[in-house]
């Protein structure tokens, strides 16, 4: 229950820079998760707030307290992997109780937290079973159960759920909130799974090449990236991104991706044959076997259907040539075949421009 | 190019002086240039039954055949299958390139040649940039891509993988199982995977083998898997998020059959089908099955429940719905659900959706010529 602040916080190793300066504040009770691609930097930046590696420069305070000195142990944090990092030779009570027996504590107090924490965690029934002897979602809820069970100013999770089963990673994920919420931990949590920081973030912080490049509510930053990497990184399948040019005809102003016009007229000024990526996402590409009757559709072509849950995903190519990834509901798929001939559509509001150079979102007329 | 059979596998184990029968009585016959996923979560057995397949698991009964001869008599080296193992294996004092090419120095084929496919599978794998680089000043998902490409420019008839993409991030790992998908159809090789990710199951297998305790639960396509699961352990696990399963009381009646819905023993609420939506149940309990995005979420239904958590996930909303104390998740595979926490909602559940499975075996009932399906 504490205020986190990450305060341009640099790091390198060796020559190879990977923080260039990070800020980020984490409010009391406030769950932030951090995602981005392998290698950008999402363990090292929770190894430095542990205390794990020393950072290159910069603060991390907790309440106000800089941190950055402190030992690992004195930095009031709690962690958890994905990899469970157990003791084995401790059965789950002593693994649980391990944060609290540096801290010379009364063996009644400890007794009552680990049990109490355990019960939460619906483990209270394998206290006394080694690592080895409980299912993997037993040992996952152990781990958490430790890294809870001194209730620390801040949490750390490190992507806890990826080696999970999907009954229980479904399980977690909507009890997690509520779990955090009542030990009213600050929590970062670095996950690789898009929809999962979607699913549990109060914020997201999208961390590449060693700067965080957005932060903010799940719902924001999903359909407002600030930059086309955004809106790669968070969105599976990822964004559609075509190359377009803005033409006048008579009073209006168009867009042509995929040689289909969008009127952007009034959503956005911008000057003529001008070059733009078109970014769709596709969930918002709607797909017929006939064409639609209201609006233009463009013609294409499924070249391949990969099933999924929930949504399949389906590549078309367009009869100019030109592929495009759509989405549709699982149960509407079984109406398609690959090689087969569709008509797609996507509404001129769920188009964004970025600009071809430097990725970043083009700016709407501010009326809109 | 080759087809795997295996008849009757059973593998014990002997730990503290008790036997553990890690593989079961297994059975699968394979068509050739298919792809096999073995899907299930840890200790159900599939990762002994592909180093079985490999000859790393010697099996305690049952055989094994690659192209109809039996081969779980031979030592790996002489069986013909290639593999990647989860811990990658690489040899630490070679560069990538050489522990791609390795297996390739055994076969009789110019230096050239090997550099070729060598390049070939790292540009499929995005390894190419560090071919010259040791193993041990790579990342763990550029070591896995290593041993994954080991196996694979062997173009050996079977090739095994255990987990084989479990160290890449979700966008690299649905990148690398295309091309591994295209790689393996382009040279018409059959594979075997080990993996507890049921998506990785279902986009990159042709069949997917659930297994659980040792035992094979069903072999079939991931459509088939979805839509009619042959009991409740696989109703359960396939699928994210996972069915809703929960037990209920059935009453035969002149009009049709009501279906109690239980929390525990709690009656929740009540669903009026038709005989012919029901035509396989015989038994008064059972299980009833709905998968997540099939339940709906309307004003006028039979149903009442609370809205507890709403996760909206960009093209999808999760949402956790109390019925009288039965929580079940609903999703919506279209955008946004404006549903608030403690919004009280009206909940049906079509009858064509919903599946029974026996209270006694978990079994789902389905067509029996034995059964009298009149009612």
């Amino acid at each position: 229950m504490a205020r986190l602040e990450i305060d341009n916080l640099t790091k390198a190793f060796g020559s190879v820079p990977v923080f260039n300066g990070i800020t980020l504040n984490v409010e009391r009770s406030e769950t932030v998760a951090v995602y981005g691609r392998s290698g950008c930097g999402k363990s090292t930046l929770l190894s430095i707030l542990s205390g794990a590696l020393p950072a290159g420069g910069g603060d991390i305070r907790i309440d106000g307290r800089s941190i950055i000195d402190a030992q690992p142990e004195e930095r009031d944090i709690g962690m958890a992997f994905q990899n469970f990092a157990l003791y084995p030779h401790m059965n789950a009570f002593d693994n649980i109780a391990s944060p609290l027996r540096g801290r010379k504590k009364p063996p009644q107090d400890i007794n009552e937290r680990v049990e109490a924490t355990a019960k939460l965690l619906k483990i209270d029934n394998v206290l006394s079973h080694f690592p080895q002897e409980i299912s993997n979602g037993q040992r996952q809820r152990t781990s958490l159960a430790r890294a809870l069970v001194a209730e620390p100013a801040v949490l750390l999770l490190d992507d806890p759920l990826r080696n999970v089963d999907a009954k229980l990673r479904y399980e977690m994920r909507l009890e997690m909130p509520n779990l955090f919420r009542r030990f009213q931990s600050s929590v970062i949590y670095v996950t690789q799974d898009s929809r999962e920081a979607m699913a549990l973030a109060d914020r997201i912080a999208i961390l590449h090449n060693g700067q965080f490049i957005q932060v903010g509510p799940p719902q924001d930053v999903y359909e407002f990236p600030r930059t086309a990497e955004v809106g790669r990184l968070l969105g599976d399948p990822a964004i559609n991104l075509f190359p377009c040019e803005t033409m006048v005809r008579g009073d209006s102003l168009f867009v042509n991706p995929v040689n289909f016009p969008v009127n952007i007229t009034g959503r956005y000024q911008l000057p003529s044959t001008s070059k733009y990526l078109a970014g769709v996402r596709p969930e918002d590409i709607s797909m017929s076997v006939a064409p639609s009757a209201n609006s233009h559709s463009i013609e294409a072509t499924i070249e391949s259907i990969t099933l999924s849950n929930i949504r399949s995903v389906f590549v078309v190519k367009t009869t100019t040539g030109e592929k495009m990834t759509v989405s549709c509901p699982e149960e509407e798929t079984q109406q398609y075949a690959t090689k087969q001939r569709i008509y797609v559509y996507f509404p001129e509001e769920k188009v964004s421009l970025f600009s071809p150079d430097n990725e970043r979102l083009i700016k709407q007329n501010p009326s809109n | 190019m080759a087809t795997l059979d295996l008849h009757a596998v059973s593998k014990t184990y002997r730990s503290d002086g008790r036997d553990i029968l890690a593989v079961d009585n297994l059975t699968l016959n394979t068509q050739d240039g298919e792809i096999i996923g073995l899907l299930g979560s840890s200790g159900c057995g599939k990762t002994t039954t592909l180093r079985a397949v490999a000859g790393f698991v010697k099996i305690t009964s049952g055989k094994i055949c690659l192209n109809g001869n039996d081969i779980h008599h031979l030592p790996p080296a002489h069986r013909d299958v290639a593999m990647a193992f989860e811990g990658y294996a690489l040899y630490p004092p070679l560069r990538i390139c050489e522990n791609i090419g390795f297996s390739l120095l055994r076969k009789k084929i110019s230096n050239s040649e090997i550099n070729q496919s060598v390049r070939e599978i790292a540009s499929l794998l995005d390894i190419e940039d560090i071919l010259d680089k040791y193993p041990v000043s790579t990342s763990a998902g550029q070591q896995q891509r290593t041993s994954l490409a080991r196996a694979l420019v062997r173009r050996a008839p079977i090739t095994l993988l255990d987990e084989p993409m479990s160290q890449l991030d979700t966008q690299l790992r649905a990148r690398v199982r295309m091309r591994v998908k295209e790689y393996l159809a382009h040279y018409r090789l059959s594979a075997v995977f080990v993996t507890h990710d049921q998506n990785e199951a279902i986009t990159l297998a042709d069949r997917i083998a659930v297994m659980e305790k040792g035992e094979l639960q069903q072999f079939a396509s991931a459509t088939e898997l979805k839509k009619h699961p042959d009991n409740l352990f696989v109703a359960s696990f396939i699928g994210e998020p996972p069915m809703n399963i929960m037990p209920a009381t059935v009453q035969f009646g002149n009009d049709g059959v009501h279906i109690t819905l239980l929390n525990e023993n709690t009656p929740v609420g009540e669903l009026h089908l038709s005989k012919s939506d029901v035509r396989h149940l015989r038994d008064n309990r059972v299980h009833v099955g709905i998968r997540p995005h099939q339940v709906v979420l309307s004003n006028d239904a039979p149903l009442r429940g609370q809205v507890i958590s709403n996760q909206w996930l960009g093209d999808q909303s999760h949402m956790l719905i109390d019925i009288n104390g039965l929580c079940i998740v609903v999703v919506s595979a279209r955008r946004f659900r404006d549903l608030h926490k403690g919004e009280n909602i009206g909940v049906d559940f079509p009858s064509d959706a919903v599946i029974f499975f026996s209270v006694d075996d978990g079994r789902r009932y389905s067509e029996n010529p034995t059964i009298n399906r009149g009612g």
